[in-house]
């Protein structure tokens, strides 16, 4: 059997009770071709290092826990093909977010985000299951549907240079998964979501880089949102001015 | 040190069904406390991994009716099902689909507004209502957003549970290790729901994502509730090569065809008892088909593949169609197989992928011990039999995670929260055996070693097609890797997000989980649902029709048996 | 607001998690990569933005002060380093407008009640195309041209 070509993985590594700050280690291993940047690092663990720490589960692009930056750039590795890098890779845990271990980083400020714009149908009457499901067109489903499909992995948060400089702002995902609920025709909670994203650090801190939408790895297009909500939010607060709008919030 | 918190309710695992009780538990009684401990945060749960759809009546269904839905479960199972669990099922199916439309759930639709549905395998009436080719990941996202709105549901995340905490014959709490901080904690509560999923990693070549590991089978195993029907492991016929990712049997529902090496759809052409279901007949036939095929010289070889293929061919259904109702085929299948459905066939084979048997529990998910309920894939009510068909499985999580929900509330709030010495005592002693793991010297076994030579075994001993002999040998092999897994020694000491450590603990329970598998399979001396052993090919009614049980034993696990609660059908043959 | 600081603070949580994390590391190449490009030329524009309204608000100031001093202002016009300056800042600006006017489908909803967005290409070729002939009659008749 012919042996299997070789690259070297150059993985941060960071023990808060070993280690004063991140540093670098190098692994040389075999690699098959149709590896993803994952299948590398779950080799390393197996096989060479079992003291490697990563987030992965489903490997098949739609659990969102593998995030991490490879070779400077936010990928998802379970969907990153390691053949589309050279003989050295550098992996690293996700720009933007602090580090707990290795390629582990704290998401918590991101589920805190996540709440604020009321990621859940507002309705001021609740529905009964008697009524049945509700009406729903497939273009009025079409309408929201592209920004329903956020795995929640944060690539779009690595890449962002407002996070980067604005730790109040909401963000891409969380951003994107409002406007979704805003577009839902089951939805009456625009209003209350609108004044979430008028807020401070909220969908006005963005100054449209687009780097989100070039790292998402579900085309969810979180970019376009924030565009999309901005309109939407104008409009909003101008019809509130008006007689019967309901006045500032 | 021991930290402890203290909740009414319970409930380990936050995927489809924990996150579904979670919500009745609080919506039925908003001063409950319910704690929703997960190993990882729930919207990586592998609910999210399901593609094709959740089956249910719909409520204006001229075609169908609860009773076609049941008996086609009913006869799935290979009448191993309970019928009273069934019949609960099928007529509470249409209110909870409906229940997570009204809470957003982006269900595909017909082009009057309508919810759609689509065919599915074993069932005589399309009745899969489904949101694109993403049904699961859809149903989680629903489930885990409209969670956030009830304070009550307190998270904790990416928190181990290790152990039941029992005390004087009841279940009052877990031990869970923060995997962050590495300290370990006691969850106490006055009822405890396991809602763990199944154990797929026991296997090579699966499905299911890494966190699959019966983590609540084990749990309820070691603390004497017996695994059921654990011999019943169903192989979805279509998986990647390689990966084993699966590919959805929607592609089969929208009209795909399983073709051999031949170019011939053998489905149709060969007698495989599906009739004039071909490619929609249910999935233990189809996985045993295809391996016949294989075995008969007709499978596809891949360059650099083990093992050997046959072809799904859905050029026929045209770019649109597939753009429009299986676009996460298309996706998975260019990444992972480097095929594109719309000009080429897809290399497939049997996988992996789903455990009819789990945890021993009622229709209300109540387990033998007092407190201790299990829900989802990590329990056995039984629903699903010897054989599940498809868009069951998420249905049954929202009917029986409700359910199941409101019995453990009701269990909780009249049970007395009683002494806390004992359980505390014992989460110190677990806690001094975790810090004791970290680390350890033994022998020379790693964690990656034990676990690969386990895999081997098992797919050795329990594939599609089983022996006797192999069986045995399955259970004699686990037997010795339960041995091995004492020497295993870690590299990892460290206190912070110790990955060797969690994949420690999952090893343990994968063992448990396939000691249990071995042990059943082999005392199933008749082939049933997805059991099929080629020593006893025939159904045997006579002597047969009962669930296994396999409990923990010190000396190694026991075997005995329960009867199956039969109702309005009585068995038959089971042909398509 | 937060005490957070820009770059090593990013996405901190509003609760400590219970061990030390290290410091959040800004994207790789900020700001120098090639792909910031776009981005940093519409907000260095702010440059111009400002040195512009200054400049307008200078004229403005002169005309409310006599012929005099309008006449200085109109004589500071001639010099190459203001014109170098405005036609700088003109290349800017097209640069700009065209660039948003690229942008802009991003903002639009995929319909408004029946009607479905136009095609991207359509809507960015029409407000362009109408810019670029706005630009150019307003320039003719500054040059004199009616």
């Amino acid at each position: 059997m012919a042996e299997l070509p070789k690259k070297t993985i150059v993985v941060t590594r960071f023990d808060p009770d070993k280690d004063e700050a991140p540093r670098q280690q190098r692994y040389e291993i075999p690699v098959e071709p149709d590896w993803k940047v994952l299948d590398a690092l779950n080799y390393i663990k197996d096989n060479v290092d079992p003291t490697l720490s990563h987030r992965w589960s489903c490997r098949m692009a739609v659990c969102g826990s593998c995030g991490m930056n490879v070779d400077g750039d936010a990928k998802l590795t379970c969907k990153d093909a390691l053949s589309d890098y050279g003989d050295v890779v550098e992996v690293a845990p996700l720009a933007n977010f602090p580090v707990i271990r290795d390629l582990v980083v704290e998401i918590e400020a991101f589920m805190e985000k996540f709440q604020k714009v009321k990621p859940f149908i507002l309705r001021a009457k609740e529905l009964a299951v008697e009524a049945g499901p509700t009406h729903q067109s497939p273009a009025e489903l079409d309408d929201y549907r592209q920004f329903s499909m956020c795995i929640n992995c944060m690539l779009c948060y690595a890449a962002c240079p407002v996070v980067s400089n604005e730790p109040d702002f909401l963000g891409p995902a969380a951003i994107a998964l409002g406007h979704r609920y805003n577009l839902d025709t089951r939805d009456e909670g625009q209003r209350e979501r609108h004044a979430v994203f008028r807020d401070d650090g909220g969908i006005f801190s963005c100054s449209f880089a687009n780097e989100c939408s070039r790292v998402c790895p579900k085309h969810v297009d979180p970019a376009g949102a924030i565009q999309q909500a901005k309109l939407q939010n104008v409009i909003d607060w101008v019809t509130r001015l008006l007689p019967g709008g309901g006045g500032e919030r | 040190m021991v930290d402890v918190v203290r909740h009414d309710v319970v409930i380990v695992g936050g995927g489809g069904a924990g996150l579904r009780a979670a919500i009745a538990a609080v919506e039925a009684d908003p001063t409950l406390s319910v704690a929703l401990v997960s190993k990882v945060y729930p919207m990586r749960s592998h609910t999210v991994s399901a593609e094709g759809g959740a089956a249910a009546v719909p409520p204006d269904a001229k075609d169908d009716s609860l009773e076609k839905h049941a008996y086609d479960t009913v006869k799935g199972s290979d009448f191993l099902g309970d019928q009273d669990v069934i019949q609960y099922f099928v007529q509470e199916a249409p209110n909870e689909l409906t229940r997570l439309e009204h809470w957003g759930c982006p269900w595909s639709r017909n082009a009057d507004g309508t919810v759609a549905t689509r065919p599915f395998g074993g069932m005589q009436t399309p009745r899969t209502w489904f949101a694109t080719d993403k049904v699961g990941f859809h149903m989680l996202h629903t489930l885990f957003q409209h969670s956030l709105r009830f304070d009550r549901i307190v998270r904790y995340d990416e928190q181990f549970v290790t152990k039941l905490l029992v005390d004087g014959g009841r279940c009052r709490g877990v031990v869970a290790l923060d995997v962050r901080s590495g300290q370990v904690r006691a969850v106490l509560g006055r009822a405890v729901l396991l809602a763990t999923g199944g154990a797929g990693k026991v296997w090579p070549f699966t499905t299911n994502g890494n966190i699959k590991t019966g983590d609540g089978m084990s749990l309820a195993y070691r603390e004497g509730v017996a695994l059921k029907d654990m011999e019943f492991v169903q192989y979805h016929p279509t998986g990647l090569p390689g990966t084993g990712i699966l590919i959805t049997e929607a592609s089969r529902g929208e009209g795909g065809y399983l073709v051999n090496s031949e170019g011939e759809r053998f489905l149709v052409s060969r007698d495989y008892g599906v009739g004039t279901k071909a490619e929609l007949g249910p999935r233990d036939m189809i996985s045993r088909a295809i391996i016949q095929e294989i075995e008969a010289g007709r499978g596809i070889s891949l360059p650099g593949k083990l093992g050997q293929y046959v072809h799904l061919d859905l050029r026929h259904l045209g770019k649109a169609k597939l753009e429009a109702r299986l676009p996460f085929v298309l996706e998975l299948s260019r990444t992972y197989a480097g095929v594109d459905p719309v000009t080429q066939p897809i290399p497939i084979r049997p996988v992996l992928h789903y455990m009819m048997g789990g945890v021993d529990a009622n229709i209300d998910g109540a387990t033998p011990l007092p407190g201790l309920y299990a829900i989802g894939e990590a329990a056995c009510f039984s629903l699903n039999g010897a054989n599940r068909l498809g868009s069951n499985s998420l249905t049954e999580l929202l009917v029986f995670g409700a359910r199941a929900a409101l019995h453990a509330m009701r269990f909780a709030k009249g049970s007395a929260a009683g002494s806390e010495t004992a359980l505390l005592e014992q989460a110190k002693a677990e806690g001094a055996r975790l810090d004791g793991l970290r680390g350890r010297k033994r022998g020379g076994e790693t964690v990656a070693g034990v676990r690969h030579a386990l895999n081997l075994a098992m797919e050795a001993g329990t594939g599609v097609y089983r022996e006797q002999a192999s069986m045995q040998q399955a259970v004699s092999e686990v037997a010795a890797i339960k041995q091995r897994y004492e020497q295993v020694s870690l590299a990892d000491d460290s206190k912070v997000f110790n990955t060797e450590l969690t994949a420690m603990l999952e090893l343990g329970n994968l063992i448990d989980v396939a000691e249990a598998v071995a042990l059943a399979a082999v005392s199933r001396k008749e082939s049933r649902g997805a059991h099929a052993c080629r020593d006893f090919p025939k159904r045997n009614d006579g002597e047969y029709l009962h669930h296994s049980l396999v409990h923990f034993g010190e000396a190694g696990p026991r075997f005995s048996t329960k009867p199956v609660t039969l109702g309005t059908w009585l068995p038959e043959e089971r042909k398509y | 607001m937060s005490e957070l600081r820009p770059g090593v603070d990013a996405m901190r949580p509003a609760r400590a998690g219970a061990t030390r994390t290290a410091d959040s590391r800004p994207p790789d190449g900020f700001p120098g990569a090639s792909r910031y490009r776009g981005y940093l030329g519409f907000g260095f524009g702010g440059f111009f933005l400002v040195t512009v309204s200054l400049l307008v608000l200078r004229a403005v100031w002169a005309l409310g002060n006599g012929e005099a001093a309008w006449d200085r202002v109109q004589q500071s016009f001639q010099n190459p380093i203001y014109v170098l300056f405005h036609a700088l800042a003109f290349l800017w600006l097209t640069w700009f407008t065209l660039r948003l006017f690229r942008l802009f489908p991003k903002t639009q909803p995929k319909r408004i009640g029946p009607l479905e967005r136009p095609p991207d290409a359509l809507l960015v070729a029409g407000l362009s195309g109408v810019f670029v002939v706005v630009t150019l009659v307003v320039a003719a008749i500054l040059w004199g041209a009616f």
